[in-house]
């Protein structure tokens, strides 16, 4: 995959679907069938703002067998770099927008006997298009979807209307509570959980699963980590001879590209561990903030992963 | 013996999985000397997880016990023994049908008894990390016939007669975890009747 490689959308369609999410709708500019992708696929947004290019992970939520449009919905973050708050602000119909091609981390695992789906708010956009991968009903499933309330509750018409009596609501402001022991303890062999929602979610699902001896290959997560803001470092990219700054606000791969160098990528989320980077030389630390690496790849240094993870650094050389 | 096919089950010894909730254990012949170190491990572990531990096992076809394994462990979970690997494997399926997510399986014996235990195992949708397999006893292969899809059975040979079309076989290391046996391919198919030396490989 060829990240620079990028496809101009122009966007058809905006909604406001809660109170912080919008939901929109893109299509080819050229006016032909976008690539084909399946349930749990996400894209990269990129957005040309004033001051810098933004870069974000979104998952795809239509239908994978429509491919005259994808829909996104993005959450309005509130300590955002602003990616999210750009396309609330300033996209509407008409406005046009570069997207890489779709690349699923958080796809079906095909051979399961059943599906356990639970999403937590903005975290149901992937697997409204699993759903749709679901529809043939070959496999059982169940979807549990927790959401602070009614009106915060995104995409329930069309939750009903593709899993009906599989669909399980948990809404925080009637007290409603998503018990993971009790569903996790008792699924049938060969049941396969996928979480996507908050940390928090995904940490006790994680936690939970582990509690009551599923094993990793059955444990699937998707969650992209906005690369967190902290202090201002330099890195020299070995191979390219330059020196890039690191602001506060802009994230180890974004100043290594805005200085003109490639570093691959699929998820710019810590997720896919596409942009692995070799550490040749630091004197301080480094900040990881991926879900790439194992704690003893963390403590060894030895690579970083650029799209989250950061330095407390007088010196740091990178393979690049 | 090497061989560079990929397909070819590794097994390696059985380690109690004590991140798993629940224990099933199958054993035929000399393999459940292997599920009682298993049990030990497990006891040592957690001496309760035995409650949540079942053991299935048969002797080997030829000759029976030695004397009865399993009773030194109390409170287990249930201890069964069989006949054969088709009563016993009978009876892992109605036990895999009510087991929940969180369930281990350990096999030991005969290469085709693992391979029809895996086989079962991945029905129900077990992964590889669910699953850990030792190979005591026999190595004599199932061996699927890719021309007429017949299987012949405890082939010891690296040649064999098929059972269903009576080709001459070469048995490959290409394995079919779906179909529990080895490939065997026509052994003559460019000259009819000129085949290599029969060797028995697999005892």
């Amino acid at each position: 995959v060829n990240s620079a490689q990028t496809l101009p959308v122009i966007v058809t369609g905006v909604e406001q679907v809660t109170p912080l999410i919008k939901h929109f709708t893109l299509a080819s500019v050229a006016g032909e069938a976008l690539p084909a992708f399946s349930g749990g696929s996400h894209i990269i947004v990129v957005m040309r703002g004033e001051t810098r290019i933004h870069r974000n992970p979104y998952s795809l939520l239509g239908s994978p067998r429509c491919l005259d449009t994808y829909e996104i919905a993005v959450r309005r973050m509130e300590d955002s770099r602003g990616g999210s708050h750009h396309l609330h602000d300033r996209i509407e119909v008409g406005s046009r927008l570069e997207i890489a091609h779709p690349v699923n981390l958080f796809g079906l695992h095909k051979i399961a006997r059943k599906h356990l789906l639970i999403a937590g708010g903005v975290g149901i956009t992937p697997i409204l298009a699993q759903l749709e991968d679901l529809q043939d009903g070959a496999i059982p499933y169940e979807l549990h979807y927790a959401a602070r309330s009614p009106q915060h509750a995104a995409f329930t018409r069309r939750l009903n209307k593709r899993a009906g009596a599989r669909l399980r609501m948990y809404y925080g402001s009637a007290g409603q509570r998503l018990d993971l022991e009790a569903l996790l303890s008792s699924q049938p062999l060969g049941t396969h959980v996928y979480a996507c929602g908050p940390a928090r979610l995904i940490d006790a699902v994680l936690a939970t699963a582990r509690k009551f001896g599923w094993p990793d290959s059955h444990v699937h997560w998707e969650r992209f980590a906005a690369p967190p803001v902290g202090d201002a470092f330099d890195a020299y990219l070995a191979r390219s001879r330059v020196t890039v700054h690191v602001p506060p606000d802009r994230s180890l791969m974004e100043s290594i590209e805005a200085a003109g160098v490639e570093v691959p990528y699929l998820c710019r989320g810590g997720v896919c561990g596409f942009c692995q980077t070799r550490v040749l030389e630091l004197e301080g630390e480094l900040v990881h903030n991926d879900h790439f690496l194992s704690e003893a790849e963390k403590t060894r240094a030895a690579s970083v992963m650029p799209c989250v993870s950061r330095a407390r650094c007088k010196r740091l050389v990178l393979d690049l | 013996m090497l061989s560079g096919v990929k397909s070819k089950p590794v097994y390696a010894p059985l380690v109690a999985d004590t991140g798993g909730r629940y224990h099933l254990l199958l054993g035929m012949g000399e393999g459940n000397a292997s599920l009682e170190r298993v049990l030990r491990e497990l006891y040592a572990d957690r001496p309760a997880s035995l409650q949540c531990t079942r053991v299935l096992f048969a002797s080997p076809p030829a000759g029976g016990l030695a004397d009865k394994p399993f009773q030194n462990f109390d409170g287990l979970q249930s201890v069964m023994q069989f006949d054969g690997s088709a009563a016993l494997l009978e009876r892992a399926r109605a036990v895999l049908e009510q087991s929940l997510m969180g369930t281990r399986l350990y096999v030991a014996g005969p290469e085709t008894f693992i391979g029809r235990a895996v086989q079962l195992a991945a029905a129900f949708g077990l992964s590889k990390d669910e699953i850990c397999a030792e190979h005591v006893g026999s190595s004599a292969r199932r061996v699927h016939c890719v021309h007429c899809r017949a299987s012949t059975e405890e082939v010891r040979t690296n040649i064999v007669r098929c059972a269903g079309c009576s080709r001459w076989l070469s048995v490959r290391d290409h394995y079919s975890r779906r179909l529990a046996a080895y490939m065997g391919v026509s052994a003559d198919a460019e000259v009819p009747g000129e085949l290599p030396p029969i060797r028995e490989l697999y005892s």
